[in-house]
């Protein structure tokens, strides 16, 4: 019932072009037209949408591989992780996801430059953060990220899963790296920022599910205490889509839910947020991002 | 990061350099006069939320000669994080003051719009700010700018081009409702650092971490040239001190501070603050915008003596400490 009603609303606020906005009857975005892609995937009901919304990411796939964010912005984006897990899910690996693989593969964080990294030796940045992974950016020509990092990890492992690769799995293994040494003291995950001129910053609920997505198929005691964390935040905290992110990691994870974890949807417009509940609800499509560890 | 023996010359090379450019004498830097005439800037106290905040707010808009009828509205708070042992945000009975205010004076429409830089949850923010409970139809007068419809503008800092929310681009007037506050990497964040938040976290992720690499300061300012439509009022009731935007500790100062000239608003609250604004990289670089030498402000209601009181700096910032013989 609650998978269903979402379904049914994702259906109902489907632009004309087959995207999705974050509101209804507003501009196509990537993010939220790849999650209800991923949420009405398999569903008899959505197919025709789902191809509709196929058919538009391939528009926005830009020459150099890269997706865009929305149908009016340019440039490609970290989105292309999003890319990659729908071409996945639509057995596209060949193609538009081999093709964002390749930008991803290109694409790191500034950080990770010489240049930056000798900057950090000297303790010039103004913040302890570990420079010698390679992460991923939100934007072309910034740093590496949790949110964007984590994604694109899960985005290659779930290509991996499907066709081996030596240099995509280092790649994704590095992005790993990169995340657990960006976690902050209190347990969890903040943007990425553990700490600013010698502060520490606490975490956030949301990314911290994100790092765990990301991390899926560590070691079992790496991630004791990083799930201890996520259980507290599920408990205390009130953000709807932080809960609907947390709710996916611990069904990835095969981790029961700390409570009954059924999220109020009665009347929010919030497509994105719609979108990654069903995701998470009993019978939804979170095994479309669960993974495995990397070979 | 382990040395290595072919890491040792350019890190050499680095450091040489480092260590030049830190014992180079600068030049002295000229600031601009900023633009022809005065700017009017009205000081309200206020030493509680629960005084009268529309009639302070009406008092200062009226004072500043601020029209507003037939206007399409924009109020832009500062909603970055909650944690409700300080205060980050800009308080909800602020806001909810002038959203009357601004509808009793005659505007098509006034909207209530952010695009916070960390946190995704933008509604469960203004849950937790008590802005959904405080403001009457929030929801219904609400814009996430940092998932509203785009459009690209040309000239923004260098960049061939850069991308804003239709809220900001279609509204006549923005109203930058900041929090008074310092900030650790610009030493304060008053009515234009929270132009920050007009730019879409959609196309720019959380953090908006093309401004860091574009320059905060140079950021700062390139969202004032955009954005010239602008009115200020900084909440600076209880503002924060220390280490803001979000770990810093509360500060009592009991103030309002409104006008039209952004430079010469937050040059006001950088004195009640008591940091020297001809220190603050952001405004040095905004001074062709407005004002800010206290020569050329007109200060409405209170002095700027009458309220000021020290804000805690961290430590990298003490030196934007103003000294006794600029406090006016």
């Amino acid at each position: 019932m609650y998978l269903q009603s979402r379904l049914d609303f994702l259906l109902r606020v489907q632009n004309a072009d087959g995207g999705w906005g974050y509101f209804p009857g507003k501009q196509s975005w990537m993010e939220p037209t790849v999650y209800a892609l991923l949420a009405l995937q398999g569903h008899t009901e959505g197919r025709a949408a789902t191809e509709r919304a196929w058919r538009l990411l391939l528009s926005w796939q830009t020459g150099d591989g890269s997706w865009r964010p929305g149908v009016s912005v340019r440039e490609g984006t970290w989105v292309t992780a999003l890319g990659v897990l729908a071409a996945c899910g639509f057995n596209s690996l060949d193609g538009p996801g081999t093709r964002g693989i390749g930008w991803l593969m290109d694409m790191s964080g500034q950080e990770s430059r010489w240049t930056v990294r000798v900057m950090s030796y000297f303790h010039f940045l103004g913040t302890d953060v570990n420079v010698n992974h390679r992460g991923w950016p939100w934007r072309p020509g910034t740093s590496a990220w949790i949110e964007p990092t984590a994604l694109t990890v899960v985005a290659l492992k779930k290509s991996l899963e499907r066709r081996p690769d030596r240099s995509v799995a280092a790649r994704a293994r590095e992005g790993e790296e990169l995340i657990f040494s960006r976690r902050d003291h209190d347990g969890g995950w903040n943007s990425g920022n553990p700490n600013v001129l010698k502060y520490d910053l606490p975490s956030y609920p949301e990314t911290t599910a994100l790092a765990l997505l990301g991390l899926q198929g560590r070691p079992r005691e790496e991630l004791a205490s990083p799930l201890d964390t996520a259980r507290r935040f599920y408990t205390g905290c009130k953000s709807s889509l932080a809960k609907a992110w947390l709710t996916i990691a611990f069904r990835c994870y095969g981790e029961s839910l700390p409570d009954s974890g059924v999220q109020d949807f009665s009347g929010n417009p919030d497509i994105l947020l719609c979108a990654i509940q069903s995701l998470g609800v009993d019978g939804g499509n979170y095994h479309l991002l669960k993974t495995g560890s990397i070979a | 990061m382990k040395m290595k023996r072919r890491d040792f010359i350019p890190l050499a090379g680095t450091a040489a350099v480092a260590c030049y450019m830190a014992v180079r004498k600068q030049p002295e830097e000229k600031i601009s006069d900023g633009p022809a005439g005065k700017s009017a800037v009205s000081i309200q106290k206020c030493k509680a939320y629960s005084e009268d905040l529309t009639g302070k707010i009406l008092v200062g808009i009226q004072s500043c000669g601020l029209a507003v009828k037939g206007k399409r509205v924009l109020l832009k708070p500062n909603l970055v994080e909650f944690d409700s042992s300080t205060v980050i945000n800009t308080d909800a009975a602020v806001i909810a003051a002038a959203l009357e205010v601004f509808q009793k004076l005659g505007a098509a429409e006034v909207r209530i719009g952010e695009g916070p830089g960390h946190r995704r949850d933008t509604y469960d923010l203004a849950e937790d700010a008590a802005y959904r409970k405080t403001i009457p139809r929030f929801d219904e007068l609400f814009v996430d700018l940092n998932r509203d419809d785009v459009s690209p503008v040309r000239g923004f800092a260098e960049e061939a081009e850069m991308y804003f929310p239709h809220a900001a681009l279609g509204a006549d007037l923005i109203v930058s409702l900041a929090k008074m506050k310092t900030h650790h990497w610009a030493g304060a964040t008053l009515s234009m650092k929270n132009l920050f938040g007009l730019v879409p976290g959609a196309v720019y992720g959380w953090p908006k971490n093309k401004l860091h690499y574009i320059g905060i300061p140079q950021s700062v300012v390139a969202l004032s040239r955009q954005f010239r439509n602008t009115f200020a009022i900084v909440d600076g009731v209880i503002g924060m001190e220390g280490n803001g935007p979000i770990q810093g500790t509360p500060k009592s100062s009991g103030v309002l501070v409104m006008g039209r000239d952004l430079v010469a608003v937050d040059a006001t609250c950088c004195r009640i603050m008591g940091i020297d604004p001809e220190k603050v990289e952001y405004l040095k670089l905004a001074a062709d915008l407005g004002h800010l030498s206290p020569g050329r402000i007109e200060q409405r209601g209170e002095t700027v003596r009458s309220v000021q009181t020290d804000f805690q700096l961290i430590e990298n910032f003490r030196d934007l400490r103003l000294l006794n013989e600029n406090r006016g």
